[in-house]
């Protein structure tokens, strides 16, 4: 089937098989091997990317469920909230193979939430496994991140 | 000191956070073929027949592999070099599959799709045969491991170890109080989130190229040499980025499928296991089952000790045979025993290999001496921590296994200075409540070792050289398995060039261009490696003052390398990149060094750990609520790091205690845990907050006083969360995991 959807900020018009994952899709049509699969069961939460500003595992998505969305992803996360560089300056990402979607999952609460409590950020992250950080780094990045990006509005 | 002790963040940290950083996964090859496997459904059977003619009828299907198309050569999955003697019972395909998860066969395909649609397809008759889940009934199916002519037999024990010193019945004569127990440790796996990946390629002068995400390129060459019977210097292995290994990426698993199937087809072939053949068909940290009979004196001075160990490592050898004795090791260097004995046995059972996994035997028997002794402390009346304090070995102990110097052995200070800063004097005693609500607190120390030394072939050799641009390459088989050893090794480099992590350029590990080493192992990777690359640094440094000193006509003597600057005492200098191309623009080759190490000591590290808990007698659940880490690492390098490297190893620790289990089920040989849906870790959610104390008191050895942390992060934990369980409700809980089924049962 055709849909269409923006990937990135991009319009992407394409043909899809009913069976396509978006994780898939965005990997080997579009390239976009920042996305992460760690399980395809939605599980570990490498492949989350924002569909409509809100996280999902891409591998529980249909590439036909998202049509007429928009997804982004960890390359078009951009760097300028800074988002990043807290993970990079406190420790946070160690193989930063599960970084990508810890990543999304975060921008997602975060725009979501602007102040959320440390349990919130716990909470938000549940659905992402990462086996090298004990989330202790992670949690505290996105803390201060978050309080700097409120600091910034 | 410029580069030392600082929170410098990971040289390759940017590319991790943009999603540019390229896994073997993510690696666009021209051609690339895709194969996907077919694993047995059956413990222990012969497989009598294979149809692959349907798998073969499906368009994009290029081939079918299996035993009776593929070399039959006896491998060990786990050697280091080529020619190394090892226990070689593996084979691509067996025809007699000894584990549910072994390989059957493989189909290679133009596409992942196809071929995993196309190995459904494939008819396999199995005759069933005996199968062995339990590993004190294995220890009945006993006999010596290999035929006259080398061919295994599958019998038990693979290893032993037996160990005796001291007194023994002198010492057990003289005790007040004689403790028995007997903990079990689980089936744990990796969960690297990255699942196993190769790719192989075949090159025009008829070598094959294998990328890999492996601990080591040279053992990856020496195992698909000897799966294939191929000489070393036809193949070629390269490190890729890994997305977490833990262990469970050190032996090559796919490397010799992949390697023979592109030298087959000739076409690059891709193999990417799922989550469930990571977890069925890769390997598990071996479960141990430990009995330890302790006699301590009044004053809780362990009199003798004597320990036996089971150790079930799965299917085939791999490098469990090693186990016995490593566990051995580790254990002898935490406290002063004056008489032991120690006796280890590795079986095997018709179940999922072990492998390398975070401590190589250490979590395993530093879990059971630690709960064992915590047990002994209770019934003793004693506080845990002062028990343990009265034992502990010091500076310069010797161990009387090996006979080797611990270093400057600092396990007293961590557990005095976590002591502190947890308030256990306050805090413990203070668990058992009234209710349903349970609090405890749990203590536990551990030591590991630092480096392969006495073991064979404990050296690496490091070369750096002056770039044109001012920086520094460094070539030296590297293998960092995310945990930022590239980074840590940098600094080093860096501090004594003058220069700053950045610009350190690290050549990949490649086996045509780096020289051997052993590989990201044993804790070895800042102690030894960067030993060696601090000598080369040194060397490079001296070449550069010579060089610079014949550029501005002052003894090399009077210059310092600083700011990426050679500097004259008057502070006026040259830039090194101002050096590179005065001495470029002359024709002279820029200055070099190469510098070979070889382990002169293993010292080791030391940790205590105290957790605290909560725990729901309705449910059983247990909740780890706080968390502290006392770590004597010598001298941290890269603190950050270092405490990352520690918080890491409390997740897989509590997962351990709590969670983690493969659990095979022992009517099928079936791996109930065999996803992320059925095998549970610690998230962000269950873990605690955790403060990190690092005792820096220097190993004369280490590289700037340096020691390791990457594997003792994980040792000391399971068994300080279980302490702080029987603590909280008064129990003596020695199986893990700390199921809420164990835990209600255990209530009563």
């Amino acid at each position: 089937m055709r849909i269409s959807l923006e990937v990135n900020g991009q319009a992407a018009e394409t043909e899809v098989s009913a069976v396509s994952r978006l994780s898939g899709f965005l990997r080997d049509v579009l390239g976009l091997t920042g996305v992460k699969e760690g399980c395809c069961e939605g599980e570990c939460g490498a492949c989350t990317v924002l569909l409509d500003g809100r996280p999902v595992n891409s591998c529980l998505v249909m590439t036909f469920q998202a049509a007429g969305c928009e997804v982004t992803t960890v390359e078009g996360l951009g760097r300028s909230s800074g988002l990043q560089d807290a993970f990079l300056q406190m420790g946070a990402v160690q193989c930063g193979y599960c970084t990508p979607g810890i990543l999304m999952a975060v921008e997602g609460l975060l725009r979501d939430k602007s102040s959320p409590s440390e349990a919130e950020i716990r909470h938000a992250l549940a659905g992402n496994i990462c086996r090298c950080t004990g989330f202790e780094a992670i949690v505290q990045a996105v803390a201060t991140h978050a309080a700097a990006r409120q600091g910034s509005y | 000191m410029n580069q030392l002790s600082r929170r410098v963040p990971l040289v390759d940290g940017v590319a991790k956070l943009t999603g540019a950083l390229r896994f073997t996964a993510d690696l666009h090859i021209d051609g690339l073929l895709h194969g996907a496997l077919v694993l047995s459904t059956h413990p222990h059977a012969r497989v009598v027949r294979i149809d692959t003619a349907a798998a073969l009828a499906i368009e994009g299907v290029h081939e079918v592999f299996w035993h009776g198309n593929t070399p039959s050569h006896h491998y060990n999955s786990s050697i280091w070099f080529s020619g190394q003697k090892a226990l070689a019972d593996e084979q691509m395909f067996p025809q007699i599959v000894r584990h549910v998860g072994d390989r059957v066969a493989a189909v290679v395909a133009d596409t992942e799709e196809i071929a995993r649609h196309a190995a459904r397809l494939i008819e396999v008759d199995y005759l069933d045969l005996p199968a062995i889940f339990d590993p004190e009934v294995a220890l009945g199916h006993a006999g010596l491991p290999l035929r006259d002519d080398d061919t295994p037999t599958f019998l038990n024990p693979v290893a032993g170890e037996t160990f005796v010193y001291g007194d023994l019945e002198a010492g057990f004569a003289a005790a007040d109080l004689i403790v028995e127990t007997r903990v079990t440790t689980p089936r744990s796996h990796h969960c690297a989130v990255e699942t196993h990946a190769c790719i192989a390629r075949p090159e025009p002068d008829g070598r094959i190229l294998i990328l890999s995400p492996c601990q080591s390129v040279f053992a990856v060459q020496a195992v698909v040499g000897q799966a294939l019977g191929l000489a070393p210097e036809k193949i070629r292995v390269q490190k890729t980025p890994i997305g977490g290994s833990f262990g469970g990426k050190a032996e090559p698993i796919l490397d010799p499928l992949c390697a023979f199937f592109a030298l087959q087809l000739r076409r690059p072939v891709i193999i990417r296991f799922d989550r469930h053949e990571t977890f069925t068909a890769t390997r598990t940290r071996s479960s141990v089952t430990g009995w330890m009979r302790t006699g301590f004196g009044v004053d809780g001075r362990i009199l003798a000790r004597e320990t036996y160990a089971l150790v079930d490592i799965g299917a085939y050898c791999t490098g469990g045979n090693y186990l016995p004795s490593s566990m051995l090791q580790r254990l002898v260097r935490l406290y002063d025993v004056p008489a032991e004995r120690y006796s280890g046995r590795a079986v095997y059972t018709n179940t999922v290999p072990a492998g390398a996994f975070r401590g190589y035997g250490s979590p395993q028997i530093h879990t059971i001496a630690e709960i064992s002794l915590d047990i002994a402390a209770r019934r003793m009346g004693m506080d845990p921590v002062a028990l343990r304090q009265r034992n502990l070995v010091g500076p310069g102990a010797i161990e009387p296994w090996q006979g080797l110097d611990l270093g400057n052995a600092r396990g007293r200070e961590c557990l005095a200075r976590g002591a502190e800063a947890f308030g256990w004097a306050g805090r413990y005693q203070k668990g058992v409540g009234r209710g349903r609500w349970r609090r405890g607190v749990g203590v536990a120390s551990a030591t590991h070792i630092n480096g392969c030394y006495p073991g064979f072939h404990e050296e690496t050799t490091a070369s750096l050289r002056l770039l044109p641009n001012g920086r520094a390459e460094l070539v030296c088989a590297l293998h960092d398995l995310g945990c930022g050893a590239d980074t840590t090794l940098s600094q080093i480099a860096a501090e004594t060039l003058g220069l700053r992590a950045c610009d350190i350029v690290i050549v990949p590990a490649d086996t045509d261009t780096c020289p051997y080493d052993l590989g990201t192992r044993a804790s070895r990777m800042t102690y030894i490696c960067g030993e060696a690359i601090r000598r080369a640094g040194v060397a490079l440094a001296k070449s550069i003052r010579a060089a610079a000193g014949l550029e501005l006509n002052t003894p090399a003597d009077d210059l310092c390398l600083e700011a990426g600057t050679v500097r004259c005492r008057d502070d006026a200098g040259i830039t090194l990149t101002d050096l590179a191309a005065r001495l470029d623009s002359r024709g002279v080759e820029l200055p070099t060094a190469t510098e070979s190490y070889r382990a002169q000591a293993n010292p080791g590290s030391y940790a205590a750990h105290f957790a605290e808990v909560e725990v729901d007698r309705l449910t059983g659940r247990v909740k780890v609520t706080d968390y502290v880490a006392a770590h004597d690492v010598g001298w941290a390098i890269n603190p950050m790091l270092v405490e990352g490297q520690i918080h890491g190893g409390i997740q897989i620790g509590i997962g351990y205690a709590l969670y983690e289990d493969v659990a095979i089920d022992r009517a099928t040989g079936r791996m109930r845990g065999d996803s992320f849906s059925r095998y549970t870790l610690a998230n962000a959610p269950e873990m605690p907050p955790i403060r990190v104390l690092l005792v820096e008191e220097g190993e004369p050895t280490g590289p700037f006083g340096a020691k390791a942390v990457g594997e003792i992060a994980t040792i000391p934990v399971a068994a300080a969360v279980v302490n702080a369980v029987n603590n909280a409700l008064g129990t003596e809980l020695t199986e893990l995991p700390l199921s809420p089924e164990r835990v209600v049962a255990a209530i009563g």
